[in-house]
């Protein structure tokens, strides 16, 4: 899968998209490849704060369980409640299936670009 | 690498967990911590399980056992004193699972049995599972760790873990059963004791390296404490599924029931009740009585104490299905 251009990344293999002041975060592809078929997405609640580099949520696959961690600080003011009863929809399309939407951001952790982070991934290979 | 050993001195599931959780972040670049410790009648859930569904809860607690949830996933299990729990705390660009679970597999050949590793991340003795295996990682940091069943008492493994008669709708991980032996039954040398120094040396022959005594340090006690309060508490250890139902259904002398309990971190949040008895106020009833009142058997049948003896009789039954 290519990594869209228009989306910024972490280190720690979480997307971010900006949609005006909302930030939307996501897991990205080689992070749903590494972990394998996922079973179970904890996620925060609306309204909860969460912080730059910091764990807000966890993902279960066959494997592990793997904190996820914001990219962003702000304020949480929706979930993807539809992951909750389908995780494997990461795995399916990992950039369609966002996890969070952050408002009143803060801070933002640096980010990558699309070409910047494929080579991260080559390296973390 | 340097290779690190530490054997926890308390049988408190909270505080061993809180040590755990204090390795794993506090590992170095290129270090790995052996890490061996033992539960007192404890059954451990996994990171994202019901509590209420996996295990008895009431009946653990009479026992004076504990309830108690990990970090890492998978299903629940049972630990006694016949039991002993390993932990290797890695950096994640050391993880190596294919070499740590050699680890065991050569601490169990060591006396003399075909320990194997098959499948994914399973080893077993002559086809037969003595240990699971779950793991976590957070950025950086990882850990791997496991039971192995020395002389674990198989009743009460059964007793805690059968789930409630009452079908719980929740979105947790559920666990899969499966056929497990005791060590101890295979090899009379096979003890807690032995098994510790077995496997701290055979960490430093996988490894191919020497094992250094792990201290912590004051300022390390503090932060275990602190987290040791944490992860005994109700809202770690049943706050996790926020919300979930419980479906029941009886015959009572007065009619049929069909009810679903309704629970937000341990308290009931609503009834909704199906009956062909009907007539009056009942549901309304029984909902007010309930609301707010945690899913316990104890706290439930305080509350059962009606002058309408069909609110007692349908408490006493919840309390009963739980």
């Amino acid at each position: 899968m290519s990594t869209p251009t228009e989306l910024k990344f972490s280190k720690s293999h979480e997307w971010v998209k900006e949609e005006g002041d909302v930030m939307v975060i996501g897991l990205t592809d080689f992070a749903q490849s590494e972990l394998g078929d996922l079973v179970f997405v904890n996620l925060p609640e609306e309204g909860d704060e969460v912080e730059a580099g910091e764990a807000f949520g966890d993902v279960e696959s066959v494997k592990a369980v793997s904190d996820v961690f914001s990219p962003v600080s702000g304020e949480v003011c929706e979930i993807n409640e539809d992951l909750l009863d389908n995780p494997a929809a990461i795995n399916e399309d990992a950039y369609g299936a966002w996890l969070i939407k952050v408002k009143n951001v803060t801070d933002t952790e640096e980010l990558m670009d699309a070409a910047e982070y494929d080579k991260f991934c080559e390296s973390e290979k | 690498m340097k290779l690190s050993y530490i054997c926890s001195d308390s049988t408190n599931p909270y505080n061993n967990i809180a040590l755990e959780e204090y390795l794993t972040f506090h590992t170095g670049e290129d270090e790995c911590i052996l890490y061996l410790w033992q539960n007192a009648n404890t059954v451990v859930i996994g990171k994202n399980q019901n509590a209420y569904r996996e295990c008895k809860i009431d009946k653990l607690e009479e026992a004076g056992g504990y309830l108690a949830r990990r970090l890492s996933g998978g299903g629940a299990v049972y630990h006694d004193l016949g039991n002993l729990n390993f932990t290797f705390c890695v950096r994640k660009k050391n993880y190596n699972v294919d070499k740590q679970l050699q680890v065991i597999v050569e601490a169990v050949k060591s006396f003399g049995l075909n320990a194997e590793k098959t499948g994914r991340n399973d080893i077993v003795v002559d086809g037969k599972k003595f240990s699971g295996n779950a793991f976590y990682e957070s950025g950086e940091f990882a850990y791997h760790h496991g039971t192995i069943m020395i002389d674990v008492n198989a009743g009460k493994l059964a007793d805690y873990l059968t789930v409630s008669k009452a079908k719980l709708e929740s979105k947790g991980v559920q666990s899969v059963r499966s056929r497990v032996v005791n060590l101890s039954a295979l090899s009379d040398a096979i003890t807690v004791e032995t098994m510790k120094r077995a496997l701290a040396e055979a960490f430093a022959k996988v490894y191919e390296g020497n094992v250094n005594a792990y201290q912590p340090d004051e300022e390390a006690k503090e932060e275990i404490n602190e987290r040791k309060e944490f992860f005994g508490s109700k809202d770690w250890l049943l706050g996790n599924q926020k919300n979930f139902v419980a479906q029941m259904e009886t015959r009572f002398s007065w009619g049929e029931m069909q009810l679903q309990v309704e629970t937000e971190a341990g308290i009931i949040s609503g009834v909704t009740i199906f009956s062909d008895a009907l007539e009056d106020t009942l549901p309304e009833q029984i909902n007010v009585v309930l609301k707010g009142c945690p899913y316990e058997k104890e706290a439930l049948l305080k509350r059962g104490n009606m002058e309408d003896v069909r609110i007692s009789e349908v408490i006493s039954w919840i309390a009963d299905e739980i």
